[in-house]
């Protein structure tokens, strides 16, 4: 299959059926803006990787905040602290797993209808909820030590 | 012969097996997941290897030629189990060995 075989996404529409010439990747008579093809099988793995990469990274949170609440020693003065922190954690994950899935869909919808794939809200959602935890964990720390 | 716009077009069943090995990383992660639960909550260590070897055959049941919906229901069934991982972890912070610390 070559390079024309593919839809980019926010180019033009191309499918990997259904054409008249026979030729792969030929641009189908119904391919445009509205339509709805299968895209490129490379684009569809494309978009499967990027979920199942996000879900790996939710598993990571997920352990991490298990670890900080059953491994690290509590914290002096401040029985909650583990909690406070290992749970935001936990919840990220599953979010971050759920806005993957329903991103995932979004994407290949748009890959079908050749539209422009939509920005991910989870890089924002990541930075936010981390940076929160890494505040907090230094909060925990100086009420801790003044205790 | 002229080098393609893009070097997967040399090969362009390299997406198919890049993504054959992401599956595995997943199911691999699953694992070390359910290895780390085991020391503290065994019930819920045990549990998320279960799905572990159900991650691995998804993965190596993918296809390039698989159906949309069919597509979309294995990925779902990911996202099912990444959150009751979540959940298992969830309950072992609360009403698990975390609890008995916590107190």
């Amino acid at each position: 299959m070559g390079a024309r075989g593919r839809q980019r996404p926010g180019g033009g529409a191309t499918s990997q059926h259904g054409h008249p010439d026979g030729e792969p990747g030929a641009p189908g008579p119904a391919a445009g803006p509205g339509t709805e093809e299968e895209p490129d099988v490379r684009f569809t793995l494309a978009n499967e990787r990027t979920f199942l990469a996000w879900n790996r990274t939710a598993l990571a949170l997920v352990v991490a905040g298990l670890g900080i609440v059953q491994l690290l020693p509590p914290f002096p003065g401040v029985p909650w602290g583990r909690h406070a922190l290992g749970v935001p954690l936990i919840v990220l994950g599953a979010a971050v797993s759920v806005t993957a899935y329903r991103e995932w869909r979004r994407n290949q919808t748009a890959l079908r209808r050749s539209e422009p794939i939509p920005q991910s809200v989870l890089p924002r959602i990541l930075v936010v909820t981390i940076t929160g935890v890494a505040a907090l964990s230094a909060v925990v720390l100086l009420v801790s030590a003044v205790r | 012969m002229a080098l393609p716009e893009d070097p997967e077009d040399l090969s362009p069943g390299t997406a198919a097996e890049r993504t054959r090995l992401a599956w595995e990383r997943t199911a691999i992660a699953f694992g070390a997941v359910g290895l780390a639960m085991l020391r503290g909550e065994p019930v819920a260590g045990a549990l998320v290897l279960a799905v572990t070897p159900l991650i691995w055959a998804l993965g190596r049941y993918v296809s390039s030629t698989a159906p949309p919906r069919e597509r979309s229901r294995r990925l779902l069934l990911v996202t099912l189990a990444v959150t009751g991982v979540a959940v298992l972890a969830l309950v072992a912070a609360f009403i698990g060995h975390g609890l008995t610390r916590f107190r």
